[in-house]
């Protein structure tokens, strides 16, 4: 996560004004978590620094119309997520196995941690709530708001998601 | 809950590269109270074009800087400076430009495209797919609606034609038999582009994303994140695949790794049987140690002659084309009224330029 909110707020207002060490600064406090995010529901080394590299380059494209008041994190996750849940579902949806796909167990132990291994096998949506909620420390009612759900379902996704986990670990 | 993900060596100075050099080009003109601001802002969306070692680093020429067009462009395009002949779509059709600069209209044909070895060209006409020899002779025909794109790959014995029909993605032999849809729907309005000498391997955009497909069994090779892919090309060995976005331009390898990324990219293309890249940008964003070779505003495409010894950028505002050698000396050839060669209105678009 960033920094205090008065630095990221500087470094926003400073990256507005075209100041490359304040965007340096936003990107080094954020491009770690974006790809964990990513990581975590896609699955994919490749595609996680895609949308994470690609979240940032939607960042440079809409700085000026990005709202100073509002935290810098939130936003980007927004963006993280919601595109690696896109991938994720249509990926699923072809339903084509990849000609260079390392098996699951080899992935998983690279990343070392049962838990994200378990997590392969939870559909991107439920990943996405426990990547928000474990990994970045959202509030479920903060999830709500950054996915645009209803709380109940955010809440539901959360309960059957760390249910899966546990009956796979 | 532990979640500890580890970050590939490299990722985070590869992804820092290109935000960094992003957020050169689209950060705001310094306020200064002075009157020269639009000269600056001018001078920073000037298009510059570069021929790039691939991996980066290698500079190779001079720089060359015209502003309103080449002054001493010809009026009529004379010849080619090299081997091959040009296919050309213009409002009046598709036009093959021969080497000495005689051209031929093949008649109001759309999207023409060179058959691998620029023996047949496949083109548009309506609701129907086109295949003709470069005289205008055609061979066969296929309606369907919708139809947008055509490719022509393959081998010496054997040839598929990539097609979209209404956004699905349909395959058809060189002879015109065995027509199908293949694979994938929601494909993006983006050429597909063979892997050459293959009969399956097919890379196409989808939204935001780009695909490389056996399309016999419809395996997925690799697909990859690519904000608004604009352009496809194989490398001539069929070993990289060069994607131009709304971002930029990425060099992807067999296993879908990015051997070569460039941002601010307008277009680009292997220069020849190479795996160097020439590049049109719009702005110099970052220097990866290429010089610019050309630089002008409003550049639009970059060709390779077939031998990779000359490029052609063509260039709607100042209508003309200007041909620029790769190796020194950079010998510059433009010619002008480009538009009204090619039967008038909009800016021709040069669809490849193919050796016999």
């Amino acid at each position: 996560m960033a920094g205090p909110k008065g630095d990221e707020r500087a470094w926003v207002r400073g990256a507005q004004a075209g100041n490359a060490s304040d965007f340096e600064a936003l990107f080094r406090a954020h491009w770690p978590s974006a790809y964990r995010a990513a990581y975590l529901v896609v699955h994919d080394t490749a595609a996680a620094e895609d949308i994470a590299q690609e979240a940032f380059l939607a960042a440079v494209r809409n700085l000026d119309r990005f709202d100073r008041r509002r935290p810098f994190g939130p936003w980007l996750h927004r963006i993280v997520v919601n595109r690696a849940i896109d991938w994720s579902r249509r990926r699923a949806l072809r339903g084509e196995v990849e000609l260079h796909d390392a098996p699951v167990e080899a992935d998983a132990a690279d990343v070392g941690s049962e838990t994200v291994a378990a997590m392969r096998r939870l559909s991107p949506e439920h990943r996405a709530v426990l990547v928000l909620r474990h990994l970045l420390g959202y509030t479920p009612g903060q999830i709500a708001r950054l996915l645009e759900l209803p709380r109940g379902t955010v809440n539901s996704r959360l309960r059957r998601g760390l249910d899966e986990l546990r009956e796979h670990l | 809950m532990r979640l500890d993900v580890p970050i590939p060596p490299g990722a985070e100075e590869r992804a820092h590269r290109v935000a960094m050099a992003a957020f050169a080009s689209h950060r705001p003109a310094p306020k200064r109270r002075n009157h020269w601001r639009p000269a600056i802002a001018l001078a920073a969306v000037a298009a510059v074009v570069g021929v790039l070692a691939s991996p980066p680093g290698r500079s190779v020429i001079h720089a060359i800087r015209e502003a309103v067009g080449v002054k001493k462009a010809q009026k009529e395009l004379f010849a080619l400076p090299a081997p091959g002949r040009l296919l050309v779509n213009s409002q009046a059709g598709a036009w093959v430009v021969e080497q000495d600069g005689s051209k031929r209209l093949l008649g109001p044909y759309r999207e023409a495209s060179w058959s691998p070895f620029g023996r047949f060209v496949v083109a548009l006409k309506g609701d129907e797919l086109v295949t003709m020899e470069p005289n205008g002779k055609v061979h066969w025909t296929l309606a369907r609606p919708g139809l947008r794109l055509p490719a022509w790959g393959g081998r010496h014995d054997d040839t598929r034609i990539a097609y979209l029909s209404s956004r699905n993605l349909h395959v058809v032999a060189g002879d015109g038999s065995g027509d199908s849809a293949r694979c994938a729907d929601g494909v993006a309005q983006v050429e597909p582009a063979w892997q050459p000498g293959s009969l399956s391997m097919l890379a196409f955009a989808a939204n935001d994303r780009v695909a490389v497909y056996d399309v016999t069994s419809c395996r997925q090779l690799f697909v990859r994140t690519t904000p608004s892919p604009r352009r496809l090309e194989w490398s001539r060995d069929g070993k990289l695949l060069l994607v131009v976005s709304g971002i930029g331009a990425d060099v992807y390898d067999l296993d879908g790794n990015v051997v070569a990324e460039r941002v601010g990219v307008r277009d680009a293309t292997f220069v020849g049987r190479t795996h160097r890249l020439a590049v049109l940008r719009s702005a110099d964003v970052y220097d990866l140690g290429s010089q610019p070779l050309f630089h002008a505003d409003g550049l639009r495409q970059v060709v390779s002659s077939p031998d990779g010894q000359w490029l052609l950028l063509t260039w709607p505002a100042a209508d003309q084309w200007v041909f620029v050698r790769v190796a020194s000396p950079h010998t510059i050839r433009a010619f002008s009224g480009i538009s009204s060669q090619f039967g008038g209105g909009k800016f021709p678009e040069v669809s490849g330029w193919i050796g016999k």
